[in-house]
């Protein structure tokens, strides 16, 4: 177990290289950089100093020297569009605003469309089936963006139940959970594609699950059943539920933005693409290395999960 | 030996997409307590659906129990059973095995709990109590280092083992009934004896009545009393297993039998296979099912189904070779082979 | 019932009864699958909504009898009329016109794109899985890289050093999205090579071209219809969002996300104009998502019945 640990360790770092690596070359492929709207109508002296203020003055290859050093220190340099922040500032501020809307989401959707999935199982080709999977597919149809759009025009808009847009300001205990009136919407916006994909996914998965011979075996013990779908069914349909988390919470990375965008939420995802935008190397640099570096390890914790769910599953390279 | 069920005019149907498949088309037979009782026919005769109807088991849809059946346990009808009688009655008055053991457990599930679950739902008996009644089943059916076992998986057993784990479960609550469904087609030759004389041991030791389901004339041949031969959803022959073995009355049965390897025979006679296929039971024949794959068929076959015809002790068969009118010369049961 | 008579005892010729008749026809997997698509009513609800859709994109223009790029000065943002169907936009220019002349452009990406991704998917997975050993485990490690990168951040850059041009936009939206396919076609090929039916046909001396036309295709191509049902739409949404934050096709190049933007922009005053695009994404990407569970449902053998 330890050597597999630490072998998948080793393994995110060489990712993570790899992945720094071709994000600074990417952006150094970005024709213009950050400061050249800021030092279009500079004079000559002035510009050169700032350039030389931020590094942007020195060749490719040195600046990319500079940046991961600072990097392997934990240093991720200073923003160039929004003056004076750095990657660890953002984090912290933005961080707890994103991972609030993000968990907020896939915690009701998840859990609905858990629900959803178990009553369209159970109910399989009655017209409470046929409505479950015609909701979930009307839901996936329709983009976040759209459907953001629509609810704060609708709630915030014309009913006014809610405010149009903002995000809860204050300390830690506003920050995350404080505020309920800002998040609903934006948390309905994105609890939706959820909802649909994990109705969808574990309706299949159960289904599949019924048709198996050792569900026969456990009606024969005289099992009720609802014994039989809490101690057979439902455990042996999770497992693909569990090998999809990590797509979701990738999904729900980078899906925020659009949401953050619509309700003006100053989170992680909108500095991001504003970054991106303004070729702020650093910022861009750091946002990317510390997503993936999440995404790693959640796809590395749902391994762990996997076996614990499926006894069947060891881990290569692990203890027997 | 009082009758301990009785399957009266069962008629199964599943419903596809091509038409009503009459899966079984009017079975009866019983079975004595204590006692084991083999069905015997090739695949797709209808056999397991029958076993899986006396468990309740029949997915409704697209399988459909056709209404004038009965299957009487205990002189009550179970087709009537409420959800509560179900419970009291599977696991706890009558168990399965299937074929495939690997399939039948949860492979998510130790197989030590997997007995408790059963034992726990028909027993009062404590978490704790229950285990070691499951550590003890698993040594009576002969596994060993049972106390490890009973922690492991399903598929950290071998194929034998996990048959014997079945077992376990399916004796852990001493059920009046067993129905083994193909107990050991799955397994290698070696195991098969060893699982079937389990079975018998298990048999005389609790005097459970056994209901076996096979597609192999040689395997019930040291367990079943009595056997059923079905063809095509129908029982073709039944008696006691001697009838059968040296008496047999339906072309269908001597052909299954001149189908077992035996050593008694020399090497020049070759095990003799049945040409062709079974009827389709979407559309079954109006005549005798077998007509198109027996030696003897005259015409009367193709048309009329055949009246069963009874012998001394209980022995009967459907053919219409025992009609009075039928050529007496040259018939399958007198001759040396089919012995 | 008749007379039993003596007669009807007599023995008959066997030979003529074909002992192996079936009496079933053998229906295949696909014809199977296309019966089944056929039998459900959402899927063909689907493939004609699809149908309409694809000829109102095709006739869009000649239906209503207006022009997409004519301005009209005296009409503009006027609201759905007798017209205008759809209403006008800040230039005047027919909405109707627009949605489906859009819809074409979005359209179009969307399948360019699907069809980049299986192919490319198809071959990185099939030589991933060919050759095995360290080239699979280099380009497996290439595709967990991009995988874990933010597939915003690629696209963007991609976008941003290519500039806004069609070709930019399928490559930038393609960047990631052949991975899937690519470790799904890895998975089933070295699945389907330890199987034993293909180990029966190639000691039965199938060459390989026999086991990659009878055994490999058929059984692959399923898993490749739907990735491309629901690929589609994934595409379309993607079009939109990158339109929405400035970065797709540009006017006038115009798709149903520039379209989008644009209503967006005067979303408080005109809302039908960024209503009627939105309309036309949804059904477009419904019938392809609906069409996409038929597919599942018919395509999937454990379902047959």
């Amino acid at each position: 177990m330890l050597k597999y640990t630490a072998r998948r360790f080793l393994e995110m770092i060489f990712t993570l290289f790899i992945i720094a690596t071709g994000t600074f070359f990417l952006l150094a492929a970005v024709p213009g950089d950050a400061l050249a709207e800021r030092a279009e109508h500079l004079p000559e002296k002035v510009r050169v100093n700032l350039y030389a203020r931020y590094g942007l003055d020195k060749p490719v290859m040195e600046r990319y020297f500079i940046t991961m050093n600072g990097m392997l220190h934990g240093n991720f340099g200073e923003s160039v569009i929004f003056e004076g922040e750095t990657v660890s500032d953002i984090v912290k501020t933005k961080g707890p605003v994103s991972a609030r809307l993000g968990i907020q989401q896939m915690a009701l959707g998840i859990t609905l469309g858990l629900a959803l999935g178990i009553v369209a199982a159970m109910k399989k080709g009655t017209w409470v089936d046929y409505s479950i999977v015609c909701l979930s597919i009307l839901l996936i149809s329709i983009p976040h963006l759209i459907f953001g759009i629509l609810l704060q025009r609708v709630f915030a808009g014309e009913l006014h139940w809610f405010p149009t847009i903002g995000w809860p300001k204050g300390d830690l205990w506003e920050v995350w959970f404080g505020g309920w009136k800002y998040t609903i919407l934006p948390t309905l916006t994105g609890c939706f594609v959820y909802i649909a994909n994990y109705a969808r996914l574990l309706k299949t998965s159960m289904l599949d699950v019924m048709n198996q011979e050792y569900i026969l075996t456990a009606e024969s013990k005289g099992l009720s059943k609802w014994q039989v779908m809490r101690r057979h069914i439902l455990r042996n349909s999770f497992i693909p539920v569990v090998t999809n988390l990590p797509m979701s919470i990738a999904m729900c990375i980078t899906g925020s933005y659009f949401i953050e965008k619509i309700f003006a939420i100053p989170g992680f995802g909108k500095y991001y693409v504003e970054a991106i935008g303004g070729r702020d190397v650093c910022i861009v640099m750091g946002q990317t290395v510390i997503t993936a570096a999440i995404y790693i390890a959640v796809v590395f914790l749902t391994d762990i999960l996997y076996t614990l769910v499926d006894p069947r599953i060891r881990i290569r390279g692990g203890k027997k | 030996m009082d009758k301990l069920l009785e399957v009266k005019d069962l008629k199964v149907s599943y419903h596809t997409y091509a038409g009503e498949v009459q899966s079984v088309r009017g079975v009866s037979f019983d079975v004595n307590e204590g006692e084991a009782v083999a069905i015997v026919g090739e695949s797709g005769c209808g056999k397991s659906v029958t076993s899986k109807s006396i468990m309740g088991l029949i997915k409704t849809p697209p399988g459909e129990i056709k209404k004038g059946s009965e299957i009487l346990y205990k002189g009550r009808n179970i087709l009537d059973f409420t959800q509560k009688e179900w419970s009291e009655y599977r696991g706890n008055e009558v168990s399965i095995i299937f074929q495939d053991a690997l399939a039948s457990l949860n492979p998510t599930m130790t197989v030590g709990k997997q007995i408790v679950e059963n034992l726990m739902m028909h027993r009062s008996m404590s978490k704790k109590e229950a285990f070691e009644e499951a550590v003890r089943l698993l040594k009576l059916v002969g596994i060993p280092n049972a106390e490890e076992r009973v922690n492991q998986y399903p598929h950290e057993y071998s194929g034998g083992m996990r048959q014997r784990a079945m077992i376990a479960i399916a004796y852990a609550c001493q059920p009046n009934l067993l129905i083994a469904d193909e107990p050991t087609t799955a397994l290698d030759v070696t195991i098969q004896a060893q699982i079937m004389d389990l079975i018998k041991d298990l048999q005389k030791k609790m005097n459970t009545a056994v209901i076996l389901i096979t597609h192999d004339l040689g395997v019930v041949a040291n367990i079943a009393s009595r056997i059923v031969v079905m063809y095509s959803g129908k029982i073709v022959e039944r008696g006691f297993r001697d009838d059968i073995f040296y008496r047999p009355k339906h072309p269908y049965t001597c052909a299954l039998l001149k189908a077992v390897p035996r050593l008694d025979l020399s090497n020049k006679q070759k095990l003799a296979s049945i040409e062709g296929t079974p009827p389709d039971l979407i559309s079954p024949p109006k005549g005798c099912p077998f007509c198109t794959r027996c030696e003897y068929c005259m015409d009367i076959c193709c048309e009329q189904a055949p009246m069963t015809t009874h012998f001394e002790d209980g022995h009967e068969a459907a053919c219409w070779l025992h009609h009075p009118l039928a050529p007496k010369d040259n018939l399958p049961f007198k001759t040396e082979e089919c012995k | 019932m008749e007379e039993l008579t003596a007669a009807k005892f007599k023995r008959v010729d066997r030979s003529r009864f074909d002992t192996d008749a079936m009496v079933r026809p053998t229906v295949t997997y696909w014809q199977d699958a296309w019966r089944r698509l056929k039998k459900n009513p959402v899927a063909v609800f689907a493939m004609l909504l699809l149908i309409l859709c694809f000829l109102l994109m095709a006739l869009g223009p000649v239906i209503n009898g207006q022009e997409y790029v004519k301005i009209n000065a005296l009409m503009k943002n006027k609201g759905a009329s007798a017209e205008h169907w759809f209403g006008t936009d800040f230039l005047g220019r027919d909405l109707f016109c627009r949605v489906w002349v859009g819809a074409r452009a979005s359209l179009a990406v969307a399948l360019g794109c699907t069809a980049i991704q299986i192919v490319v998917g198809s071959a990185y997975g099939g030589i991933m899985a060919y050759f095995g050993g360290w080239i699979d485990e280099v380009m497996m490690r290439i595709v967990e890289i991009l995988t874990s990168m933010p597939s915003l951040l690629l696209t963007m850059l991609v976008m941003m050093v290519m500039g806004n041009n069609l070709i930019a936009l399928l490559f930038a939206m393609c960047m990631t999205s052949w991975c899937g396919t690519a470790r799904h076609m890895r998975g089933m090929i070295m699945q389907l090579r330890e199987s034993e039916y293909v180990m029966a046909a190639e000691t039965l001396g199938a060459n390989p071209a026999w086991i990659i036309a009878k055994h490999l295709v058929p059984n692959t191509l399923s898993i490749l219809i739907l990735n491309v049902a629901t690929s589609i739409p994934n595409y379309i949404f993607t079009e939109a969002s990158l339109s929405f934050l400035g970065l797709g096709l540009k006017d006038p190049v115009i798709s149903l996300g520039v379209l989008i933007s644009n209503g967006q922009s005067v979303l408080d005053l005109y809302p039908s104009q960024i209503f009627f695009p939105a309309l036309v994404l949804c059904i477009i990407v419904l019938g392809f998502n609906l069409l996409g569970d038929g597919l599942r449902d018919a395509l999937d053998p454990r379902l047959r019945q």
